[in-house]
């Protein structure tokens, strides 16, 4: 392109002033003013509340990043760690006996280093009303569970002995952020410095010692670590963070980070699409005032300066009031859950400007590209034939560019090739779908059309006359609906999923040890206080020998222990077996079948994913070890296990005659609810050898982080919702000139304004209800894919979501159509005075 | 061969047409909408040309122009042979020597009265664009609305105004297109004679298609089409025969 000449700079700011204070670029304005603050909002909104979601959540593995192994890391790792300026805590794990006096007990010891924990709270009471988060305990210092101080009869200030040393008791621990939702642990905890554990000469060769190296720092800074690190882990070690805990928490950030990021994607699609649909209807609005220039004796140099320019400031003017919307919206939502987001966020990141602004300017370009030159190609004879009009043809290869934006937009946001290339054919498949459905539903409206009112039956024959403008109208206005309906049952079935997981009465104590003798007194007290409880579920220690005869003491050993999660501790070596006549709710099977109550078989049910391990099928012997006594039964089914469910679990279930002989202890959860909590007290102090364990407080955090993330997902929606809105007005808006036209005939001829009124108004509410149709189809194909394939979810069929989709699609298209038709019904009437 | 061409012509004829002919293509066929077409129209004559709809007096019209090209024949308008031309270079001879006054008015909706009527000086890069557009609102009086949107205007003054721009760079020849045909009698009448006035004072060349024959007479040549022939020519009082 040669200079662009003043004059031609001159014409398009003229226009581009009169046009925009005229309103006449309006949608196209506000569809790229969207598309680019959607993009900057929801990248950086969306962002910060993953970081600050995981940041807060990190606090349950009280660090960014832990890698937990068998043996002490070499010097090098944490070196390399602290050129890296990460923070590092050390804790040493293990079972040990702790002496008071005359009394003993098994305790779950953590000997931790200066800084633990680098995330969370460590809570220590040392006095009435005296609760400090604190790090490690001094040297020579301990810090002892509560239930210690009954069962080792001691007090604050008094002294214990573990293992070879002396320690005096400082504190009493109320919350530890990374405690085990094992209901395995091995008994109470208590806190030394790790400077004291040489000392106890604890140690030993053979000692079974889990090390947790903790590393908190700036996110660049664990992502180099964690890539320098990871390709040099070998089996024993296990490197996670709160995402790959594989805890209920964890769960529920996946879940939530991948919807975060699929509304983001069908924002920018949305939006996307509404620049598209704008940038149309702006070539063909111009296409007159083009012929007349031509006609004028303007070249095509000159036209394309002129327009080229008038887009170059329209996009400029959008894509900056675009990132300061944007802005202020991520700053809005940040505001309205700052007392959620307890980490201070950073409020401008420029991964966000620069993802808004290259999602502006490829809208800007890509789907302006057909329209632009098509307006620019525009024939000077359109000023007396008006019908010569080449942007009605429609040609795929013209629409190349605008499609590969779309892909370049996908691959970015999603930063998947795989989920692009599946989520944008199959999108090519869909619309190919829904125009030939669109098509025969216009088709089908001529049979309906002969039997109805007036106004009906102009509505319908302007439906099926305008078939071709319609179906890709109907298309678009389809893709919104499918795509805002599509995040509207996820976000609820998301949300309801994670409500059903916490229901009000979860199971928050767990109570371990409980002797045959004991379980009906606990079952008495249960039905008394009317407490919701599981069942009481025996447990026997035993260890499976082998598999088929064969051997398999080197399967399951540390190997599967470290390869497990937090949540599943402790099945390493000894497993905690149980037997059941009836199949466990929570549970199911998935391959053979439960056995009849009154069974005589020795059989076993197995969880899948350690069958998977092992590699046990239905009808193998599986050889187990308890005590002195070796017995062998047959795999009768593989069981799917909710290990989210906070209820006891196990791996292993055996038909009831296998065990009934070997010593029991028995295991039960039950929610005791604030105002039972003394009688509960009451209850335990005449059990003492029953062990508790209170989960309450980790249910209530869990509980906060769920209800933040369906904040986030609530104001994500909204702003999805907003872009979807504006590709509908967008579309209504395409068709308004014909629809001038002919209203204006149509008045001409005198049909009643009620009439026009009418018919406009059914033709959308047709319109709108038939895309709710199309889009409830879509929309339930698409689910089924994301739920089963995405999320990990049980699909099901949404027949009431069909009717929401029908009911809102009629009324929001036949609103907007309406609204913008308004001016027009009653514009018309000036026709007459021409 | 441009140049041998244009100096072969008198250069008293604006507006000279050899067999020209115009087909157009209909789904498979090939349709026929003028029948080799001859004429010539002289500086400063008012020509109307008349007949029914469908005659093709409205194609016509646009290769005139140059808006169009002749599937055969020659046209040549100021001695350049709009025939040989390309889009580009017919854009150039219309800016040069062209005005136009169309049916549907046809200003642009985007700018202003004033700004519309400057459109044509600025593209010939008449420096006093302005005060030339400011002097012609006033003669087609208007000057009150020169800040006017179109769609803030009467029928008849968006003419008014349309008018004011074919006469802004003083062409050698205007062509319009029914100019009367949106409007009623009384508005219509008023217009055609600011436009002949017009046309006297700046001795432009006027060709004007119309169906209505007060117009026509004004006209000192009317010439009448009939299904792409041109039938009668009323200046030289004789038919013309279709040669095609």
């Amino acid at each position: 392109m040669s200079f662009i000449q003043p004059l031609a700079i001159q014409q398009s700011l003229r226009l581009f002033r009169h046009e925009l204070r005229r309103g006449e670029l309006t949608i196209i304005f506000l569809a790229i003013v969207l598309a680019v603050a959607t993009v900057f909002s929801l990248t950086s909104f969306s962002a910060q509340i993953k970081t600050a979601l995981v940041d807060e959540s990190s606090s349950f593995i009280g660090a960014d990043r832990v890698l937990q192994t068998s043996r002490v890391l070499p010097k090098e790792i944490i070196d390399y760690s602290q050129r890296l300026q990460l923070n590092m805590a050390q804790q040493v794990l293990m079972a040990s006996m702790v002496f008071a006096h005359d009394e003993m007990q098994l305790v779950s010891l953590r000997a931790v280093s200066a800084l633990y924990p680098l995330k969370g709270q460590l809570l220590i009471k040392q006095g009435e009303n005296n609760i400090h988060a604190l790090h490690a305990p001094p040297r020579g210092e301990v810090w002892l569970a509560k239930k210690l101080f009954q069962s080792l009869a001691v007090k604050l200030q008094d002294n214990i002995e573990i293992g070879d040393a002396y320690f005096t008791i400082t504190g009493i621990i109320e919350q530890i952020p990374d405690a085990s939702f094992s209901v395995f642990t091995s008994g109470p905890s208590v806190i030394i410095n790790i400077a004291d554990l040489e000392k106890t000469k604890l140690i030993q060769p053979a000692s079974r010692v889990t090390y947790k190296y903790l590393f908190a720092g700036k996110p660049e800074n664990i992502d180099k670590f964690e890539k320098w690190l990871t390709p040099q882990l070998n089996d024993t070690q296990r490197w996670y963070d709160i995402k790959s805990s594989q805890s209920q928490l964890a769960s529920a950030l996946n879940r939530a980070e991948k919807f975060l990021s699929l509304a983001s994607l069908l924002g920018i699609i949305l939006a996307a699409v509404a620049v598209a649909v704008a940038a149309r209807r702006y070539g063909q609005r111009h296409q007159s005032s083009v012929a007349v220039f031509k006609a004028m004796g303007a070249s095509r140099q000159y036209i394309k300066q002129v327009y080229l320019f008038h887009w170059f400031i329209l996009v400029t003017l959008s894509l900056l009031t675009g990132l300061i919307i944007g802005y202020v919206i991520q700053l809005i939502g940040l505001w309205a859950m700052a007392d959620y987001l307890s980490t201070s966020s950073q409020t401008f990141s420029f991964y966000s400007l620069f993802a808004a602004v290259f999602t502006g300017i490829i809208c800007a370009l890509a789907f302006a590209f057909e329209p632009l030159q098509t307006l620019i190609r525009t024939s000077p004879l359109k000023v007396i034939r008006e019908n010569d009009s080449p942007i009605n043809r429609y040609s795929l290869l013209k629409q190349i560019p605008a499609l590969a934006a779309l892909f370049i937009l996908l691959w970015f946001f999603s930063q998947d090739l795989y989920t692009s290339m599946v989520l944008f054919f199959g999108g090519i498949v869909v619309i190919t779908l829904l125009l030939l459905l669109a098509r025969l539903a216009m088709l089908f409206s001529k049979q309906v059309g002969s039997q109805a009112g007036q106004a009906l039956q102009l509505a319908l024959a302007n439906l099926r006359r305008r078939a071709n403008e319609n179906s890709v109208q109907l298309v678009s206005f389809t893709i919104a609906i499918k795509l805002l309906l599509l995040l509207l049952v996820i976000k609820s079935e998301l949300i309801n999923d994670w409500q059903a997981q916490l229901p009000d009465n979860t199971a928050n104590r767990f109570l371990i040890n409980i002797s045959p003798e004991q379980v009906n007194h606990l079952k008495h007290f249960i039905v008394e206080n009317k407490l919701a409880a599981s069942k009481a579920y025996p447990v026997v220690p035993g260890r499976l020998v082998a598999i088929n005869e064969e051997k398999i003491q080197r399967k399951v050993t540390k190997e599967n222990e470290d390869k497990s999660n937090q949540g599943r501790q402790g099945i390493g070596r000894e497993l905690n077996l149980t037997w059941q006549k009836k199949l466990p709710i929570k549970n199911q099977i998935i391959a053979g079948e439960w056995w009849q109550e009154n069974t005589d078989k020795f059989l076993v049910s197995v969880e899948e994913k350690l069958a998977k391990r092992l590699a046990i099928k239905i009808g193998d012997k599986l050889t187990f070890q308890l005590g002195a006594d070796i017995f062998t039964v047959t795999v009768a089914n593989l069981r799917k296990v909710n290990w989210q469910s906070l209820q006891p679990n196990f791996y292993m279930i055996f038909s009831p005659n296998v065990l009934a002989e070997f010593p029991a202890t028995y295991i039960a959860s039950l929610y005791i609810p604030a105002e039972k909590e003394q009688q509960f007290r009451l209850f335990l102090s005449q059990y003492p050898t029953i062990t508790l364990l209170d989960v309450d407080a980790m249910l209530r955090q869990l509980r906060t982080v769920i209800s933040q993330v369906s904040l986030a997902i609530e104001f994500i929606l909204v702003l999805v919702v907003l872009a979807g809105s504006l590709v509908l007005v967008a579309q209504v808006q395409a068709t308004m000139d014909e629809r001038q036209r002919e209203l204006a005939i149509l008045r001409t001829l005198g049909a009643k304004g009620r009439l026009l009124r009418n018919s406009i108004l059914y033709e959308f509410l047709a319109l709108g209800a038939l895309a709710g149709l199309l889009a409830s189809l879509a929309m339930e194909v698409s689910l089924y894919f994301l739920q089963t394939q995405l999320f990990e979810m049980s699909p099901r069929f949404h027949g009431e979501f069909w009717l929401i989709a029908i009911a809102s699609g009629s009324v929001f298209v036949g609103f907007m159509g309406m609204l913008s038709c308004w001016k027009l019904i009653n514009k018309t009437a000036l026709y007459h005075q021409i | 061969m441009v140049e041998e061409l244009a100096n072969s012509i008198n250069k008293n004829i604006v507006l000279q047409v050899n067999h020209v002919t115009k087909q157009v293509k209909l789904d498979d066929k090939s349709l026929t909408i003028l029948h080799g077409i001859d004429l010539e129209v002289n500086k400063g004559e008012t020509l109307a040309i008349v007949g029914s709809s469908g005659s093709g007096k409205t194609t016509l019209l646009s290769l005139l122009a140059g808006l169009d090209l002749p599937s055969s024949g020659e046209i040549f308008l100021k001695q350049q042979p709009l025939h040989l031309f390309d889009e580009e270079q017919r854009s150039q001879v219309r800016a040069k020597y062209v005005g136009f006054i169309f049916q549907q008015f046809l200003l642009i909706n985007s700018l202003t009265a004033l700004e519309n009527i400057m459109v044509p000086a600025e593209l010939a890069q008449i420096k006093q664009a302005r005060s030339l557009a400011l002097k012609l609102l006033a003669d087609v009086g208007l000057s009150e609305r020169g800040d006017h949107f179109p769609s803030q205007l009467s029928g008849g003054e968006q003419q008014r105004v349309a008018i004011a721009r074919a006469f802004i760079t003083q062409p050698d020849i205007l062509f319009a297109d029914e100019p009367t045909g949106n409007l009623d009698s009384k508005t219509g009448e008023h217009i055609t004679d600011l436009l002949f006035q017009l046309n006297q004072q700046f001795g432009t060349t006027l060709v004007l298609v119309t169906h209505d024959q007060k117009l026509a007479q004004r006209c000192q040549r009317i010439i009448e089409m009939d299904s792409g022939n041109l039938m009668r020519d009323s200046a030289i009082n004789h038919l013309t025969s279709n040669l095609a």
